[in-house]
C-alpha cells in the first residue's frame, strides 16, 4: 500500500486566544502607564533634583540647550536677546506661567539672563523642570 | 414546510485583528515615555547683585566658574552642600539665601543650590549672576 500523507489540519483558533490576551494586556498597560509628550524642539538632559512642587503642565515652555541657546516655541534665540524676545513671546501666548527646561550642563548665567528677562516681562516665579534624582 | 438547516457559525479570521492590535502595541511601545519630570519653583532674579539684600540674615551660596561651590565663603563639596547650608542658617526661619552664579557655572549646580536652600528651610531664595568673584 502506498502511504499518503494525511492532509495537515489547520490549528483551531483557540490556540491564538492566549496570545491575543497577552497582547491586549500589554496594549492596555502601555495605554494606562505611559504618558505621551509633545515632541521637544531640542533634546535636553534635565538636571537631577529632589523637590517636586507640582506636576501641572504649564502653558509656555522654554528650552535651554547645553551650549546656552534658548528655544522659544520653535525659534532659537541667542541668550543676550532672550529678555526682549521672551516678553513678546509671552504676550503672544497670553500667559505668565512659564516652565524652563534647561540642560544640566547649560551655563547658569544664561538661565539667569533668561529669568531676568522674564522678571522684566512681569513673571515673578518660574518653574524649572528637573528629573528625579536616583 | 421544511426546517431550514442550522447554519454553522462562520469562522472569522482573527489575523486582521491581531495585525491591528500589534500595530497599536508597537505604536504605544515607541511613543510612550515613563520619565516623570518634577517642577522646582524659583523666583526670578534681581537684575544685579547690588539689589540683593545685604544684611546679617543672608547666607550666600557662591557657584564658582570651575564647578565648585562655596557656602558663606567656605568651599563645600556637592554632597555636603545641604548640611553646610543648614548649618549656616542655624535653624532660623527668617533667613534669606542668595545664590550667586559666576560665569561658567552650570545649571545642575544652580538647581542643587536652590534645592539645598529650600530643604534647609530658607524662606527667601534670591538669585543673581556675577561675572567674577573677587579673589
Amino acid at each position: 500500500m502506498i502511504d499518503f500523507e494525511e492532509p495537515r489540519r489547520r490549528p483551531p483558533y483557540e490556540t491564538m486566544v492566549p496570545l491575543i490576551n497577552v497582547v491586549f494586556l500589554l496594549l492596555i498597560f502601555f495605554l494606562l502607564a505611559g504618558t505621551m509628550e509633545p515632541s521637544a524642539p531640542v533634546d535636553v538632559n534635565l538636571p537631577a533634583g529632589q523637590i517636586s512642587d507640582k506636576n501641572a503642565r504649564l502653558p509656555a515652555e522654554i528650552y535651554i540647550e547645553k551650549d546656552g541657546f534658548i528655544w522659544l516655541d520653535k525659534n532659537m534665540v541667542p541668550p543676550e536677546l532672550s529678555g526682549l524676545l521672551v516678553r513678546d513671546y509671552l504676550q503672544k501666548q497670553g500667559t505668565d506661567r512659564v516652565a524652563i527646561k534647561a540642560d544640566r550642563d547649560a551655563p547658569a548665567e544664561f538661565l539667569l539672563v533668561l529669568m531676568e528677562g522674564l522678571r522684566q516681562a512681569g513673571v515673578k516665579q518660574v518653574t524649572l523642570e528637573t528629573s528625579q534624582a536616583q | 414546510m421544511f426546517d431550514e438547516p442550522i447554519r454553522r457559525r462562520a469562522n472569522f479570521s482573527l489575523t486582521p485583528l491581531i495585525d491591528v492590535v500589534f500595530q497599536l502595541l508597537i505604536f504605544f511601545l515607541l511613543t510612550t515615555t515613563f520619565s516623570h519630570s518634577q517642577m522646582l519653583t524659583v523666583s526670578t532674579p534681581a537684575p544685579s547683585q547690588s539689589e540683593l539684600p545685604q544684611d546679617a540674615n543672608v547666607v550666600e551660596i557662591w557657584l564658582m566658574g570651575d564647578g565648585s561651590t562655596r557656602v558663606a565663603e567656605k568651599p563645600v563639596t556637592s554632597e555636603h552642600l545641604g548640611e553646610a547650608v543648614k548649618q549656616a542658617l542655624g535653624g532660623r526661619k527668617d533667613m534669606t539665601v542668595s545664590i550667586l552664579a559666576e560665569t561658567g557655572s552650570r545649571t545642575q549646580a544652580f538647581v542643587a543650590a536652590v534645592e539645598a536652600a529650600r530643604l534647609a528651610g530658607a524662606t527667601n531664595v534670591a538669585t543673581a549672576r556675577v561675572d567674577k568673584f573677587a579673589p
